[in-house]
């Protein structure tokens, strides 16, 4: 017996997870992603994207709701009776849509959805009859519910290590170039651990992964308080001692890095760096200061364009003859660095300036507006002399120390991750400075930050210059990687995906934006089959995160700091008066 | 007792409503004058013109020497003028200690230099403004102290939120403080309590006192005179007893006939 809410909740989550399957399925998703193994040969990210969505389904339809003031679980029976429904509806729908592809003659669907193509359904049928596919389609929908369902009911201390474990195995699995690399260099034996053939874990691999990552977490938990503790006691200069040293241990590995994981790999770190640049810049921006800022490309246009500008580059005239820009220099490139800077921040109060009155939805449209503006104005055969116009700039000179120059990914990483600490360190001193409590303040309450003796005026020209001088550094650095430049690399999808990284990472955090980077730069350069579907997973993050976790997946500490007892304590009465829940009743039913 | 508020023929009008209609106030230093009136005669007006939310249409301000009128509310809090608001307005994500320490930003100079590249003499700064922050938090004994202080500000009792908004306001080391219905919404222990505590914010602080409140028995605790409105214009000006006796007062309260009828 279960609510007839709860079996509302969970049709409807099954119907949005068949419509995901099926859509899936129509933007080529599963089928392009069946060539990229994750465990042995028996599962692959395609075959995962048609499991997740009845499980995933299942799993939020039995999310513990809040009654009353009091978190309700459901109790075993009804979630997974809920998470059934679910996995047979999404698994149903999915196999009407086959069912429905197979009535039209060979190719008739095709004509309209590319994607539909004879492999895509053998895949989706299993490589089975119609019939039989699609009643397996429907049964496996049935059991990942279940478990979707019953996942829910685990207790906490069984549920997180089991997440951890799982979520572990399978970035294992994506790393599948960067480990076997690593271990190689290591000269250890990855044979065990990565199939030769496949490219995925092996299945020993996966289990033995699964199996620490799941462990080291649970025994976290038992031990880990005590740890926690002694670490407390230690005494300030001690626990001072312990913080560099892991800081040391974390630069000796990053030092290391590209040497262990090899060239190609290297431009992979290094484009992870430049968006990095930019996140922390848009993070001072949009996290700190809560100025939305949709046209953040322009700072990355300004950082790029003058470099190639103060450091010497070439432009092609109209007639197709090599010539020097009308306004350039020679500098070194480390005399010219801080120059862009400073000229970057001017830039960025001139941007701020007129849009200071400006708030929330309207400030985002006003500077989107700036971000195209930079694209057309670098574009222009007005700055033609100055920018190349729609050629752009080329041989712009490279950075070096030395002889050694940073064009080729490994020097150039060492840039970058010289670069991304400094960022780093400017971000988290701001962040706890009178400053950094300034641009929180008039984040949280404008009006009251103003009377409690705040210029927001002068904050917010400092929130855009000090933005515009970090982010300028990622588009330095994207000229000294590429060296040569044309306005097609400066469009609004830069300020869109520097903004996804911030927001996925979670607004004003430092270790959010360096997560978001990996994510949403680091996977789509390790994955090349990502690259088409680039912006949709974007989107689909975005979303996800906004609706589940909108804080961003690691927030930052000053909003996620736990209540104490005592003031809970207050709610007692919630407790007491909470509406009883029986083992049969269920959420729903009420 | 020298004058420290000077207002003279304040007007301001939002369209056609006249939400402040030619009031003229002195505030004397040291004393705690109460405003009181009926919803809408313009007692939060009065607090948003005098600390510079808004500009008002006409009549002067003048506090210690200083023309207010035309500055921004930072600059109005610079000069030592800190409020309170009728609605809680903290910060709802940040610490209670950073709330306080908010309060100290007019107080302190170091900007970005400072703050990267941590001089002696910001360390020393920020050390300070923890240290006046902890102060004010103090003020309130336990209730906000200890373990509190790292607690983010949404997660305070309705009470202690207001407490912390004094105390954010204390932080900026005032002269003259505009408390808006400090009591709005505690319980009669709790408002109690702040009755002895506005007492004490003036004679241990040095402050002076506007408040705006609407519960009488602050109103006749803690004030030295009284100041009552009606639609935007003076009605009243004296002790709680006359003020409280004044036909006009209880007119504006209970209507027109109540003071025969009653």
């Amino acid at each position: 017996m279960i609510g007839s809410k709860l079996l509302r909740r969970a049709a409807i989550a099954g119907l949005i997870g068949g419509i995901a399957i099926i859509y899936l399925a129509l933007v080529g998703m599963i089928e392009k992603f069946e060539a990229r193994h994750l465990i042995g040969d028996w599962l692959n990210l395609g075959r995962l994207m048609l499991a997740l969505p009845p499980l995933l389904a299942a799993y939020l339809a039995t999310r513990p709701r809040v009654q009353a003031g009091r978190v309700v679980r459901l109790s075993r029976g009804p979630a997974i009776t809920a998470g059934l429904v679910s996995g047979v509806l999404a698994g149903g729908l999915a196999a009407l849509w086959v069912a429905f592809v197979h009535l039209f003659p060979d190719g008739a669907v095709r004509n309209i959805f590319v994607a539909v193509s004879p492999t895509l359904l053998s895949i989706m049928t299993f490589g089975k009859s119609l019939l039989v596919g699609a009643l397996l389609l429907v049964v496996v929908g049935a059991v990942l519910g279940a478990l979707g369902g019953a996942y829910q009911t685990l207790p906490e201390r069984l549920r997180r290590p089991l997440s951890i474990g799982l979520a572990t195995t399978f970035m294992f699995a994506l790393l599948q170039r960067i480990i076997p690399q690593l271990l190689f260099y290591l000269n250890l034996d990855s044979t065990w651990l990565y199939s030769t053939t496949f490219g995925g874990l092996t299945p020993i691999g996966a289990v033995v992964v699964f199996v620490v990552a799941t462990a080291l977490p649970a025994l976290w938990a038992s031990r880990g308080q005590m740890v926690r503790q002694r670490v407390a006691q230690l005494p300030p200069a001690r626990r001072r001692t312990l913080n560099v040293s892991r800081l040391l241990l974390l630069a000796v590995v990053l030092v290391l890095l590209p040497r262990l994981i090899g060239s190609t790999l290297s431009q992979v770190l290094g484009q992870i760096g430049i968006y990095l640049l930019m996140g922390l810049g848009l993070n001072i921006v949009v996290g700190y200061a809560g100025l939305l800022d949709l046209g953040y490309v322009a700072f990355f246009a300004t950082g790029a364009y003058l470099t190639a500008l103060f450091t010497g580059a070439h432009l092609v005239t109209s007639l197709g003859a090599v010539a020097s820009p009308d306004f350039v220099l020679h500098l070194n490139f480390y005399a010219a660095v801080p120059l862009v800077i400073l000229v970057a921040a001017f830039i960025g109060l001139l941007i701020g300036a007129p849009v200071l009155r400006l708030r929330g939805d309207y400030l985002a449209i006003v500077t989107l507006g700036f971000g195209e503006i930079a694209r057309v104005l670098v574009a222009s055969s007005w700055l033609q002399k100055f920018t190349g116009g729609p050629q752009g700039l080329r041989d712009i000179t490279d950075a070096h120390i030395g002889s050694v120059g940073f064009r080729d990914p490994q020097p150039f990483y060492y840039l970058v991750l010289a670069f991304c600490a400094l960022a780093i360190f400017v971000s988290v001193r701001l962040a706890d400075s009178r400053v950094g409590r300034a641009w929180s303040a008039m984040r949280e309450d404008e009006l009251a930050a103003e009377a409690m003796g705040i210029s927001t005026v002068r904050y917010k020209l400092l929130a855009f210059a000090m933005g515009a001088a970090v982010g300028c550094l990622s588009g330095t650095l994207f000229a000294v990687q590429i060296g040569s430049l044309t306005p097609d690399s400066f469009t609004i999808v830069v300020s869109i995906t520097a903004l996804a990284v911030v927001v996925l990472g979670g607004m004003g955090s430092i270790r959010g934006v360096v997560v978001g980077t990996m994510l949403l730069i680091g996977l789509p350069g390790l994955l090349d089959e990502f690259e088409e579907y680039r912006l949709l997973v974007y989107g689909a993050a975005l979303i996800t995160v906004m609706i589940l976790r909108p804080q961003g997946l690691i927030p930052n500490v000053r909003r996620m700091r736990e209540l104490q007892e005592e003031e809970v304590a207050q709610d007692q009465w919630l407790k007491e008066e909470a509406p009883a829940v029986t083992a049969a009743g269920g959420g729903g039913g009420s | 007792m020298s004058t420290l508020l000077e207002i003279r023929g304040l007007v301001k009008h939002f369209g056609g409503l006249n939400a402040v209609d030619g009031v003229d106030l002195d505030v004397e230093a040291g004393e705690i004058l109460s405003v009181i009136g009926p919803n809408g005669a313009g007692k939060t007006t009065l607090f948003n013109v005098v600390t510079g939310l808004y500009p008002p249409n006409g009549g002067s301000i003048v506090f210690d020497g200083h023309h207010l009128v035309g500055l921004k509310p930072n600059q109005v809090c610079s000069l030592g003028i800190a409020r309170t608001f009728q609605t809680v307005r903290l910060f709802p994500n940040m610490t209670v200690l950073e709330n306080a320490m908010v309060g100290q930003h007019s107080r302190t100079r170091s900007g970005l230099l400072g703050a990267v590249l941590r001089l002696p003499h910001t360390r020393a700064e920020e050390q300070s403004v923890r240290e006046q922050a902890r102060d004010a938090l103090a003020f309130f004994g336990s209730r906000l102290a200890s373990f509190r202080e790292d607690q983010p500000a949404m997660a305070l009792s309705y009470a202690n939120r207001r407490r912390l908004e004094i105390a954010r306001a204390m932080a900026t080391i005032p002269k003259l403080i505009l408390l808006d219905e400090p009591t709005a919404g505690m319980n009669p222990k709790e408002t109690e309590e702040m009755i002895s505590l506005v007492g004490k914010l003036r004679d241990e602080r040095g402050l002076t006192i506007v408040v705006i409140e609407h519960d009488m028995r602050l109103v006749k605790g803690v004030s030295d005179r009284v100041v009552a409105l009606d639609y935007g214009r003076k009605i009243a000006d004296g002790t709680f007893a006359e003020v409280s006796s004044d036909v006009r007062v209880i007119e504006a309260y209970l209507g027109k006939g109540a003071v025969k009828a009653g």
